[in-house]
């Protein structure tokens, strides 16, 4: 087995959907920690949304892959035929769609961090930047509480 | 780079690319022919609507960017919070249609 028929494997990619979206959501709890602190440098909170975006757009990526390849034909049958499916039908019709809101606002906040902390100050965005950086990390965590809720239904029915 | 006009320019086009995401998604579940020339596009309508979702932020950005010149500290303010606020109705929408869809409401 070749290293791409690795990375292309079910729990690969699901470990990497998962372990992506944590550094995502971790990057971002951390920004939110630094706007309320006013804390770090200019170049630390670029750096650390910069790394949320990546990690975001990685875990959209491999998880997007497993879904269009693996879920709807291996995992969305079970689900369906067992006693939740509305696991699908609710859950992972919404998880799906509302992923696609977390990149663009995590691009704003990347945008955000690249004012100098005076320049925040007098365009009094700090409070804002707070609440979108724990809206990405929320979001974030809505979405995995979701992926719990689906993996769940297709385990155990 | 003016970084304020980025900013509004950047949280216009989140608040556009929610609202597309929204509209298209209702829209498809409702209507088979949009959600097959969806499947059609790319082999499926996730990867569709994702890739229209990129394209529609990355170029919003752009136009908003350069052809919006007139923002003030109050209309980055007001971009955000609108952010916010589309970003959690966006979410409650969903949720909201995809409940009534299982339950046969509509």
């Amino acid at each position: 087995m070749d290293i791409f028929a690795v990375l292309q494997s079910k729990p690969v990619l699901i470990g990497f959907h998962l372990g992506f979206a944590i550094v995502g959501i971790d990057a971002f709890l951390w920004l939110l920690g630094q706007f309320k602190d006013n804390g770090g440098s200019r170049k630390s909170r670029i750096m650390t949304a910069a790394i949320g975006v990546a990690a975001f757009v990685a875990s959209w990526t491999t998880g997007g892959y497993y879904y269009v390849i693996y879920y709807g034909t291996l995992v969305k049958p079970v689900i369906k035929s067992g006693f939740a499916p509305w696991a699908h039908n609710i859950i992972m019709e919404t998880k799906e769609h509302i992923f696609l809101f977390v990149i663009p606002l995590a691009m704003t906040v990347l945008c955000i961090t690249l004012l100098e902390k005076d320049d925040m100050e007098r365009l009094a965005l700090r409070r804002l930047a707070m609440w979108l950086s724990g809206t990405v990390a929320a979001l974030g965590l809505l979405i995995g509480a979701m992926g719990f809720i689906i993996s769940a239904a297709a385990r155990w029915g | 780079m003016n970084k304020p006009r980025l900013i509004f320019a950047s949280a216009l086009a989140a608040i556009t690319t929610i609202v597309f995401v929204v509209v298209i998604t209702v829209w498809a579940e409702l209507s088979s022919p949009l959600k097959d020339w969806l499947k059609n596009f790319s082999g499926h309508h996730w990867t569709s609507k994702s890739i229209f979702s990129a394209l529609w932020y990355v170029v919003a950005t752009a136009v908003l960017y350069f052809v919006y010149r007139g923002q003030s500290e109050n209309h980055v303010r007001a971009a955000l919070v609108s952010l916010l606020i589309c970003t959690v109705l966006g979410t409650m929408i969903l949720t909201t249609f995809y409940t009534g869809h299982h339950f046969n409401i509509y």
